[in-house]
């Protein structure tokens, strides 16, 4: 290769003039192509507007659209058990909670603080896929303005949505999402509470999940005597 | 006194000391950018000038670097990374995370089955079709035609609208994971699908007529930025860039991954057709056609594409790789877009490595554009097609 590949071919102190189009007399005097583009400009004010005026016109996005994550409320309070699936999942780290538990309430454990940090979530849907309560979903709210870092830190009063404004969502996640896993196990509101007292009617005591283990042994060897 | 050789007549730019009326200039040092609307993100050139000519051009990049090969590292999941691998070219996506998921796929041998094959060409043509959209606008924008780039914006936003039926994004999708989909495609997507691309045929012609054979755009465009095919190969060039200089080549049909060996599409080459082979004009066209040929491939692989499958068929439960390595390359709309995978066996990817085009492409950029006109950079710049999320990752 002996060329210097460097150095250009060509630059702007020699453009080949041989090659360009020559004009003819029509695209000379210059109107009939001013003509055409007015055409073309004539037909597209016709045509259906695309945009929309935004604040007054809202989109409206469709049940698969992943926009803010939010916190269902079912009956009152939060699905969640902080069981930590969702901050473990999150690729940017926005999401941290502290469990607590209720031993009052038959589902027993309860994020004592949940925050998303807004400025780090990348609305992937991690969240949401691994969610074993259908607790975390993604919302349809697209706009988020804040003032400030610390009022983009989103805890559990602006997180918190009543199930019944997140229909369409859960809907959709009924029916498009693990479909994998769905053959073997359906989510149905009965098991959302996923304690172990609630699966077995038998065990509504005030047992601790120990104590409630144990029983279970005890009553395993019972009926093993009971057989022999 | 700077002497550009050429091929032809032997130039000599006029030497900096001497203007002809006694005033003495000097070679003067520019910044364009970070800020200039025409770098396509935060690029800036140092540019050495002398008068109106561009003697020295020297790209600063880096400011929109986010540690990805670190952050890859840091997750502690394979799947984690798709979300950051959107992020890298974040106007064609899909296409970033096709790559992604085709070489985790081979490390781990997963076969995916047909459908989900189906679903994935056709999303990725599409994508290539919206990347080169706003490739075609904003370069039409740069040079200062405005018009074409609405249009432009027009048809890549019904090709997102159709992705976000599908993914329920409109950007970054999340949409193509490790062994499968994450979710199946609506019911209406084959039709929406064919909708769009009988309505789409007739667009390029009209882009054609608006822009492509314009005569101010011809004449901003042809002979400038010259790229020869020696040159493009030297650097590594790929992609369009390089099929602008006459190079036949097209991973797509000389490395096919996923299911393309089973598409009839022709590679599109510049011809210099208004110029010299390889100018910006070439890069250009070879986009414009391109999204002809991505056409076919949607119309063959709507044809062909089986009704039934699970799409989360393969999707393993724990990603697990077994110790390797591996390097897969895909065809992005704006050229080789090659992972280097190293797995430890673990769940935590020990690296990862992007061999981004935009990064390649970006690299010839000095090569060329010493001798044009400073206001020509502006049309180098765009006829490379560059995203510097793709550049700094």
């Amino acid at each position: 290769m002996s060329d210097n590949l460097e150095i250009p071919r060509t630059n702007a102190k020699v453009s080949d003039p041989a090659r360009e189009r020559s004009l003819n007399f029509l695209e000379r005097i210059y109107l009939p192509e001013i003509f055409r583009g007015m055409w073309y400009t004539l037909k597209q004010m016709f045509q259906p507007k695309f945009t929309m005026l935004y604040p007054e016109e809202r989109f409206e996005p469709p049940a698969i659209f992943r926009g803010r994550p939010v916190l269902v409320e079912d009956e009152g309070q939060e699905r969640c058990v902080a069981c930590g699936l969702c901050a473990r999942a999150c690729p940017p780290l926005a999401i941290s909670m502290q469990a607590s538990e209720n031993s009052d309430d038959p589902k027993e454990r309860y994020p004592n603080f949940f925050e998303i940090n807004m400025l780090r979530c990348i609305y992937c849907g991690y969240c949401e896929e691994v969610c074993p309560e259908e607790a975390i979903v993604m919302s349809k709210d697209y706009d988020l303005v804040f003032e400030s870092r610390e009022e983009a830190v989103y805890d559990k009063s602006k997180l918190l949505v009543r199930k019944e404004e997140l229909k369409d969502r859960l809907e959709y996640l009924r029916e498009y999402k693990n479909r994998q896993f769905g053959q073997f196990w359906n989510f149905d509101e009965e098991n959302n509470i996923h304690s172990v007292r609630n699966r077995d009617k038998r065990w509504e005591t005030s047992l601790s999940l120990v104590e409630m283990i144990e029983e279970q042994r005890k009553q395993d060897k019972q009926t093993e005597l009971m057989r022999d | 006194m700077t002497q550009v050789k050429q091929k032809g007549p032997e130039v000599t730019l006029t030497p900096p000391e001497d203007a002809g009326n006694g005033l003495k200039t000097q070679e003067m040092v520019i910044n364009m950018g970070p800020q200039h609307p025409s770098t396509h993100g935060v690029l800036r050139m140092e540019l050495t000038l002398d008068g109106e000519i561009v003697t020295k051009a020297v790209p600063h990049i880096g400011y929109l670097h986010r540690c990805f090969e670190k952050h890859c590292e840091a997750m502690n999941d394979y799947t984690k990374v798709i979300p950051y691998v959107d992020r890298m070219d974040y106007v064609a996506a899909m296409n970033n995370e096709l790559g992604y998921a085709i070489a985790m796929e081979r490390l781990m041998g997963i076969q995916v089955n047909d459908r989900v094959e189906y679903i994935r060409v056709i999303m990725a043509e599409l994508q290539r079709i919206a990347s080169h959209l706003l490739a075609l606008g904003t370069f039409g924008l740069d040079i200062g035609a405005f018009t074409p780039f609405l249009y432009c914006f027009i048809e890549r936003e019904k090709v997102l609208d159709i992705f976000e039926k599908a993914s329920g994004a409109r950007l970054l999708y999340n949409y193509i994971w490790i062994g499968g989909l994450m979710n199946d495609v609506p019911a209406d997507f084959k039709s929406d699908t064919a909708a769009f691309v009988t309505s789409f045929r007739p667009k390029i012609k009209e882009l054609n007529d608006l822009l492509s054979y314009n005569k101010i755009f011809v004449e901003r465009t042809a002979n400038v930025g010259v790229l020869p095919e020696k040159v493009a190969i030297n650097y590594g060039i790929s992609g369009p860039s390089l099929r602008g200089s006459g190079v036949k080549w097209d991973l797509r049909r000389d490395d096919p991954y996923s299911i393309y060996d089973r598409f009839e599409f022709d590679v599109i080459v510049g011809k210099g057709e208004v110029g010299t082979l390889g100018d910006c004009w070439d890069r250009y066209i070879v986009r414009v056609w391109e999204m002809e040929e991505s056409l076919k491939i949607i119309e063959q692989a709507l044809d062909q594409m089986p009704g039934e499958g699970d799409v989360q068929e393969s999707v393993p439960k724990k990603i697990r790789p077994p110790a390797g390595e591996i390097y897969c390359r895909t065809e992005t709309p704006r050229g080789e877009l090659g992972y280097y995978i190293i797995s430890d066996k673990s769940t935590t990817p020990f690296r990862i490595k992007a061999r981004a085009p935009s990064f390649v492409n970006l690299s010839v950029l000095p090569a060329i554009s010493v001798g044009s006109m400073v206001a020509d950079m502006v049309a180098i710049i765009g006829s490379i097609d560059i995203v510097l999320g793709e550049v700094d990752r």
